[in-house]
């Protein structure tokens, strides 16, 4: 298979640029001088195009087909959130300008920190980290603080379910916390009396999404809450999962104090093939004194300041104070993640309710259509899959087990998931939660029309109808067939060796 | 009115086939205790027009660092960024895909990812590259964390970690946070006068789990020195090199030296400044730090009929797997940032590096030369190498000067007491491949004729 080492043209060739405006060939000494280039390619424009296009072509985006990947919310990436970004007003900032230099950036920060503040029931937002689990550290880190700052400094450890993301118990451990792990209920949910059990004087905090990464709402969270906060701990919402709820409830009146949002879920901010992302969080007042800093301010615009964007504001940078817990990112974010996402909100404004409303809907749809096939359809199939969870509701994704598919032909879930390829889908989140025997984790998200969602199911249907020996070799149509990955794991071949002359 | 989800207008004719018949039915497990009932108070939707217009205005409010003479870098380049990165970059399918748990389907993206840990591998001189951290001080710090977890076992002193003095306090903080929870104790390294690092001191820290020095610091010297440190610390301690990427077409690279783990802002390579973020931060090692390192890692391997096809590998370190006993908690990384960091990097190819490091290198010197010609502005390091950045001292404070050039339209640099407050009459002038003699006359004549008043 060609790589872009086989790119090798004539020494100095390919993308030109403009000679140096200025001759000081000795400005570094000989004795720090490298002394062989790196092994680079060497290659024309139109060659690499072709090679990119070609690998483009060989990834599978949201924009290729219907991507059910539960738990990261694939949804449509809207294209003029991507035209913003390139505009010099963002692309060409630096983020240690001084505010008078970025009022705008300012303004759209501002903008993000009270619109998040509002969603989600919090007083206090930081844009700062740059990714889910930053998120979560950085809260946890602000927990941290909280409990030091009132000399309580023997709570070591922090609660998660056992079917949290596993994000959670690494950044709390990150923080130097143990792990409590408590076991779900048989219904799926948050099994309160574990709960009870595992809280103590040395409980620092909880760690939960809801809706849980099984699609269900904890429908006892503000008990939760109560049995958490007598015991002295403090909060956590994951924001993983935060598209199912935007105008329905908040984590501020489920009792959480610090939650971290997903832009690169909830507010569209793409994937990118694994990032970038950005996860902000939001606070009670009673830990907003431990943010990191800073985070964008106003005040009303004097006379004689310049107008900033004209709204009658300047905005600023504001330093968090001396209980900050200081940077978790060198810079302020990713601000362009975070413009992407206010262009995103701005497309919703008060109906990003709207939004969970047809997340939720997707995802029922989707689940009904699947478990109750047409009893043509029905006949044909070789073993269905079972509910994750009973529950007769669930909020913007669901799980299946392919436990008794498994049973009567051997096919697993990722066989079918493999099979699902050649049809043209991403394949489910698969063994996730690992609490649902071969589990596969289906959100369709709210940009997915009935049409798609019907024709899933058709496919679903029509793979679970085929003979096993065809799943359980699949993928049969992909650019490659199944990827050994004990291989991989063996043979550990990290890097291109390199070319003879180099 | 919204426009961006398919099935509004038909939730009753979906509502029906599920079996219930209102939007409310399928939030009816939210308990009334926490239930919201009133709407968001947030404006109405907008159109795609309102948001380019009001994006326009607001963006464009912003005082972009291409639209006059800017001498701001601080750890972040002012770059050229070919036209072909974004374009390829943003192609639906690279942009829209999600980490590539289904190899199948991913070999694109997979095999970019592996040919840019190639890149980074050859550029600083280390055999091992993840597909990318969230930015230079994430990577410092976590390779930190994964240093102590390598070498505590062998170090006398196991939970020590020496940093060297001339780290930008940010990224000092950002460790800080990172290293304060599982018992890493930080201990400071401090400069000579002239920004070279003491290595008289430097020795005790040998017997440490791990040292991190800057490769230009963060006064931007090249410390000579530096190529001799590993020698000093020994084996039973990490060296860790933090490096300005593009100053590697040009300066030897930490691999060749000693370093067992070289960390840097990929920025340069492949994505504009924006704002400070999206970037990445790249994260090499040797061997030995391999499967106690963070970050996601991809693999060749081949499918059930032998071909050649690539993977993740070694996701048994990684928080969905491992969980609290992950090697890191990153999950989503840059991985789109560093596509277009390998785009970059194979566009430039190895001459082109050496160029482009050269265009900074003199362009550098060519503003030091001038700036330092200014009556009562001098050097604060004289006699060092530098690449990029420079430190001067002024007759006055920064703070002043920088609002009396930015009233003459110069971004004139960083206002070094931001960073150490003794250092508040100095200013780190940032220098890139675009200086013209023209740029330089500005800074020239507006910084001139600021300290030319100050008496």
């Amino acid at each position: 298979m060609s790589t872009v080492f086989d790119f090798n043209g004539a020494s100095g060739s390919g993308w030109s640029q403009p000679d140096s405006n200025f001759q000081n060939p000795d400005a570094v000494p000989e004795s720090l001088r490298r002394k062989r280039l790196p092994g680079w390619p060497r290659a024309s424009e139109p060659e690499l195009v072709r090679h990119y296009t070609l690998l483009s072509q060989k990834t599978f985006g949201i924009d290729t087909g219907f991507y059910p990947l539960g738990s990261c919310t694939m949804k449509h990436n809207p294209r003029v959130n991507e035209r913003i970004v390139q505009l010099p007003g963002i692309d060409r900032i630096h983020p240690l300008q001084d505010s008078s230099q970025v009022q705008g950036l300012l303004a759209i920060y501002y903008e993000m920190q009270e619109m998040l503040a509002i969603c989600s029931g919090m007083d206090a937002v930081t844009l700062q980290p740059v990714a889910g689990a930053q998120g979560e550290f950085t809260a946890i880190r602000c927990i941290q603080e909280y409990h030091r700052s009132r000399g309580d400094d023997r709570r070591d450890k922090v609660i998660v379910p056992d079917s949290a993301h596993g994000t959670n118990p690494a950044s709390a451990s990150m923080c130097g916390y143990q792990i409590i792990e408590i076991p779900s209920a048989s219904d799926g949910r948050l099994d309160i009396d574990a709960l009870r059990a595992a809280v103590g004087d040395d409980t620092a905090a909880m760690m939960i999404t809801n809706p849980s990464t099984m699609g269900l709402f904890e429908t006892n969270i503000a008990e939760a809450s109560k049995i958490v906060h007598e015991a002295g701990g403090q909060m956590y919402y994951d924001g993983a999962n935060f598209n199912a709820i935007i105008g329905k409830t908040d984590p501020g009146r489920m009792g959480f104090d610090a939650v971290h949002y997903n832009l690169h879920k909830t507010f569209s901010q793409p994937h990118g093939g694994g990032g970038p992302g950005s996860g902000p969080i939001g606070v009670k007042d009673h830990l907003s004194e431990f943010l990191p800093t800073p985070i964008a301010s106003r005040r009303e615009s004097q006379e004689g300041e310049p107008n900033g964007v004209g709204d009658g504001f300047y905005y600023f940078w504001q330093d968090v104070g001396d209980n900050s817990i200081g940077k978790v990112q060198q810079w302020n974010g990713n601000a362009g993640a975070v413009v992407r996402a206010w262009a995103f909100y701005r497309r919703y404004g008060r109906d990003l309710e709207r939004m969970s409303e047809h997340a939720v809907l997707s995802s029922n749809y989707l689940r009904h259509k699947i478990m109750n096939p047409e009893p043509d359809v029905a006949a044909k199939i070789n073993c269905m899959p079972s509910e994750g969870s009973e529950a007769s509701l669930v909020m913007h994704e669901f799980t299946l087990s392919m436990s008794p598919v498994k049973e009567v032909n051997g096919v697993t879930g990722k066989d079918v998931a493999k099979r699902l390829l050649d049809y043209g889908y991403m394949s489910p989140t698969l063994y996730f939660p690992q609490i649902v025997p071969e589990c596969l984790m289906i959100e369709p998200t709210e940009t997915e029309s009935k049409e798609v969602l019907d024709k899933f199911a058709a496919d679903f249907h029509a793979v679970l109808s085929e003979d096993p020996e065809i799943l359980t070799t699949a993928p049969h149509t992909t650019p490659v067939k199944r990827v050994d990955e004990v291989w991989a794991a063996r043979n550990l071949i990290l890097r291109h060796p390199g070319n003879e002359e180099d | 009115m919204v426009d961006q989800i398919p099935n509004l207008g038909r939730e009753s004719e979906m509502l029906a086939e599920i079996g219930l018949s209102s939007i409310s039915d399928l939030f009816s497990n939210i308990p009334e205790g926490v239930r919201r009932d009133d709407p968001l108070p947030l404006p109405p939707p907008q159109s795609e027009e309102q948001i380019l217009e009001d994006a326009r205005r607001l963006l464009g409010a912003n005082v972009d660092l291409d639209s006059r003479p800017s001498f701001l870098s601080a750890g972040l380049a002012r770059n050229f960024v070919p036209s072909m990165v974004p374009m390829l970059a943003t192609r639906g399918e690279f942009l829209t895909s999600y980490t590539p748990y289904q190899p199948e389907v991913s070999q694109g993206m997979l095999q970019a990812m592996w040919e840019f840990q190639t890149m980074v591998s050859e550029l600083v001189g280390l055999p091992i590259s993840n597909v990318s951290m969230y930015d230079a001080s994430t990577a410092a710090a976590e390779a930190i964390t994964c240093a102590v977890r390598v070498k505590s076992k062998k170090a006398t002193d196991p939970n020590s970690v020496f940093v060297s003095e001339l780290v930008p306090p940010h990224r000092l903080s950002v460790i800080r946070n990172y290293t304060q929870g599982v018992g890493i104790e930080l201990r400071i390294l401090p400069h000579n006068d002239d920004g070279s690092l003491d290595m008289e001191l430097a020795s005790s820290a040998a017997g440490s789990s791990a040292v991190y020095v800057e490769q230009p610091n963060a006064l931007g010297i090249l410390d000579e020195g530096l190529m001799g440190l590993k020698e000093v610390i020994g084996d039973s301690t990490a060296l860790i090199v933090g490096v300005d990427a593009v100053s590697l077409g040009l300066v030897e690279p930490p691999g060749h030296w000693g370093a067992d783990i070289v960390v840097g802002e990929g920025q340069p390579f492949g994505i504009g400044p924006t704002g400070g973020g999206p970037i990445y931060g790249i994260f090499a090692c040797t061997k030995e730090f391999l499967r106690l390192m963070p970050g996601r890692i991809v693999g060749q391997s081949i499918d059930t009929e032998g071909k050649t096809a690539y993977t993740l590998t070694l996701s048994t370190r990684e928080q969905h797997i491992r969980r609290h006993r992950a090697t890191s908690n990153i999950c989503s990384n840059e991985t789109l940032i560093a596509l277009m960091g390998a785009m970059h990097m194979s566009l430039l190819g190895p001459e082109g590096l050496e160029k482009l490091a050269t265009r900074i290198s003199s362009s550098t010197y060519a503003v030091m030369e001038a700036v330092t010609k200014i009556p009562g502005v001098e050097l604060v390091n004289p006699g060092g190498a530098f690449f990029r950045e420079f430190a001067i001292r002024l007759p006055g404070p920064a703070k002043d000067a920088l609002s009396s050039m930015d009233a003459s339209g110069v971004l004139g640099g960083f206002d070094l007491g931001n960073w150490w407050e003794e250092m508040s009459d100095c200013l780190l002038i940032g220098c890139d491949e675009g200086i013209t003699e023209s740029d330089i006359s500005s800074l020239v004549d507006a910084l001139g004729a600021w300290s030319g008043g100050v008496e």
